[in-house]
């Protein structure tokens, strides 16, 4: 979804059309300071969220208490360990308290921290219905009051990290918002259904597992579908550079593709068709695949974006005005 | 505050003698930077790093003409661009030469990109409608510097906090002109209340296109280039004689925050899709 920029048009002695000008070369925007710890917060906390919405829906169903119980947990473990590295990534953590001083409906990482804080609390909560919801009706009553809002907290945080990158002038994070985000909930539900099956797997719940791996499945195609939307919009507006040279291409081609989408569609057809033994493993390297690839597709991304930050071409491609029945490139 | 003047000014407040201008909290101050008067003295660059003691950066050579400053960022708030246009012409006005040299500087933005990002609350608007970074609540998030469609805020290394412009807060606090436009020997740049100042550079534009200057124009005032895609004036704003991507800006920018609305709403939307399909699909079931 493009933004049209209206703006009055230059004076008649200044030359009307962009030839593709720019300062000595040098870049008009900066790019940002994240890295591989960003992105790891975004895939850890988006599995974690995403976790807390099958939680949400297993606690409805009968037989579900098991992958209650591991969604749960995994949700509690994610928000644990997701914003301890996110942390390292401030330049002066010290004072990471400081992101809820404040609350500022415009920045995505403002509401993003106050949904993290509300979802870390709530898998709390539903953590104690998994720890102690045997022993204890109180800790299963709290767990179950909490599930709702946490699953809703969770869905957000499998998407909002799309809104926060997009809300920036680095054009290829600001190029196409919409297709971006159902790109990372749709991983976030994959990769959260893949790790959920590998849990159910161990615990010997195949059944369940393979309900999970065909959600998994689902999810990915979504997430390719998406993908497509996002980097036609790229190649659109110009920007496809970012995304088909250096390590975004290695990660987006070879991770985000090859092993987050081909590898887990092998593996898992091989796995259905042989069947039982034959298919001995199968579903799990399709399922840590899904979870590497979805990592690797978010890398790539948050890379593309400081990359096109640098380009001043970029900036200059997406910032031209409208033209009066002309087209913006 | 002493800003350097010898005695008292007149009137309690030096601005008043050095730029015309009371300076009063609950107002709009900026800067109107003419570049059909800047001569590249670099004298705002130094000031700017004077005042503010901030450190030197760049030592090395850019070979970008006359520019080794290169860029704004944490430790340089004041940038001259230097661009020499190929062809030169054989009549020209007497009020510069045909380089195209431009003061950058934060622009101050109305609404600004870096404040609606912060997620602190360090980045803030003045009782002088200017944006500053609080320097005791920066984290070091980051999220400034991308949001910034200018380029202008940057993290600095040596302490982990955002910088940029001020506006000189400091003195203005102290009823004192900034020291850029303090300095500016041609009044290249001006200080004063931002409405004041868009009458001022409006006169500006008829001027010099009644001397033949048809390509004067105004970057960053309300309706024109720069102040685009819900960015309402740049408090900071310029008058540009070409393109604006030659002067490293870029010509119609827009507001980031506004990107947030269509992707949260695609990703929960795809997320209860998905959770649907997950109830189709049977997941939770033994
Ligand atoms: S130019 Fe950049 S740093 Fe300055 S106010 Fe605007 S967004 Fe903030
Ligand atoms: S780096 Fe500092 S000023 Fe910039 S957004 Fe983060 S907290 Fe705010």
């Amino acid at each position: 979804m493009s933004v049209t920029i209206r703006h009055p048009a230059l004076p008649p002695g200044v030359q009307q059309e962009w030839r593709g000008e720019t300062y000595h070369g040098r870049p008009v925007t900066k790019a940002s300071s994240f890295d591989w710890k960003v992105s790891f917060y975004i895939v850890t906390l988006g599995i974690a969220g995403a976790a807390q919405v099958i939680a949400a829906l297993a606690r409805t169903q009968h037989g579900g208490a098991g992958l209650a119980r591991r969604a749960r947990l995994l949700a509690l473990g994610g928000s644990i360990v997701g914003p301890l590295v996110l942390i390292r990534h401030l330049k002066t953590p010290r004072r990471w308290y400081n992101m809820l001083r404040i609350l500022r409906p415009t920045s995505p990482m403002s509401l993003g921290s106050w949904l993290l804080a509300g979802f870390g609390g709530l898998s709390g909560l539903t953590a104690l219905g998994a720890v102690f919801g045997r022993r204890s009706r109180l800790a299963r009553r709290v767990a179950d009051a909490a599930q709702g809002p946490a699953a809703v907290a969770g869905a957000g945080m499998g998407i909002y990290t799309a809104g926060l990158l997009a809300s920036t002038s680095s054009p290829v994070w600001a190029a196409a918002p919409a297709p971006l985000a159902a790109q990372f909930g749709a991983a976030s539900m994959a990769g959260a259904a893949s790790a959920l099956a590998l849990a159910q797997r161990a615990a010997g719940e195949t059944a369940s597992a393979r309900r999970l791996e065909t959600l998994a499945m689902l999810a990915t195609g979504v997430e390719l579908l998406a993908s497509r939307a996002t980097e036609r919009a790229w190649a659109a507006k110009g920007l496809e550079r970012s995304i088909t040279s250096g390590a975004p291409a290695v990660l987006n081609t070879l991770g985000g593709k090859a092993v987050g989408v081909a590898l887990p569609i092998a593996a898992h057809g091989i796995g259905r068709a042989a069947g039982g033994r034959a298919g001995a493993l199968l579903p799990e390297l399709a399922s840590l695949a899904v979870i590497l690839g979805g990592a690797a597709m978010r890398h790539a991304v948050l890379l593309a974006g400081n990359d096109s930050a640098c380009r001043p071409e970029h900036v200059f491609r997406t910032t031209q005005a409208a033209r009066p029945g002309g087209v913006r490139r | 505050m002493d800003g350097g003047l010898v005695g008292p000014a007149p009137g309690g407040q030096e601005a008043e003698l050095t730029a015309g201008t009371r300076i009063e909290p609950g107002r709009s101050y900026g800067f109107f930077t003419d570049t059909t008067l800047c001569i590249g003295c670099k004298a705002c660059e130094v000031a700017c790093k004077e005042w503010n003691n901030l450190p030197a950066d760049n030592l090395g050579l850019t070979g970008h003409s006359y520019d080794n400053t290169g860029r704004l960022g944490a430790h340089t708030w004041r940038h001259v661009t230097f661009l020499e246009t190929g062809t030169r012409a054989t009549e020209m006005p007497p009020y510069q030469s045909n380089w195209l040299m431009m003061s950058d500087v934060c622009k101050h933005c109305d609404p600004a990109p870096c404040l609606e990002a912060c997620p602190t609350g360090a980045l803030f608007r003045t009782e002088f409608d200017t944006v500053v970074v609080q320097q005791d609540i920066c984290n070091g998030c980051g999220y400034c510097v991308p949001a910034c469609p200018f380029g202008v805020v940057e993290l600095a290394p040596e302490d982990g906090k955002a910088h940029k412009c001020t506006l000189c807060y400091d003195r203005l606090k102290g009823g004192l002109e900034p020291a850029c436009a303090k300095a500016c020997p041609t009044d290249s740049i001006q200080f004063g209340v931002v409405e004041e100042l868009v009458e001022r550079a409006e006169a500006r534009v008829g001027t010099l296109r009644e001397q033949g200057q048809a390509d004067a124009y105004l970057y960053g005032t309300p309706g024109a280039p720069g102040a685009t895609g819900g960015l309402r004036r740049l408090n900071a704003f310029f008058l540009l004689t070409d393109r604006p991507e030659r002067y490293n800006l870029p010509p119609a920018p827009s507001r980031p925050a506004r990107n947030a609305r269509p992707a949260f709403l695609s990703g929960l939307a795809t997320m209860a899709g998905l959770a649907l399909a997950a109830v189709a699909i049977g997941v939770g079931r033994r």
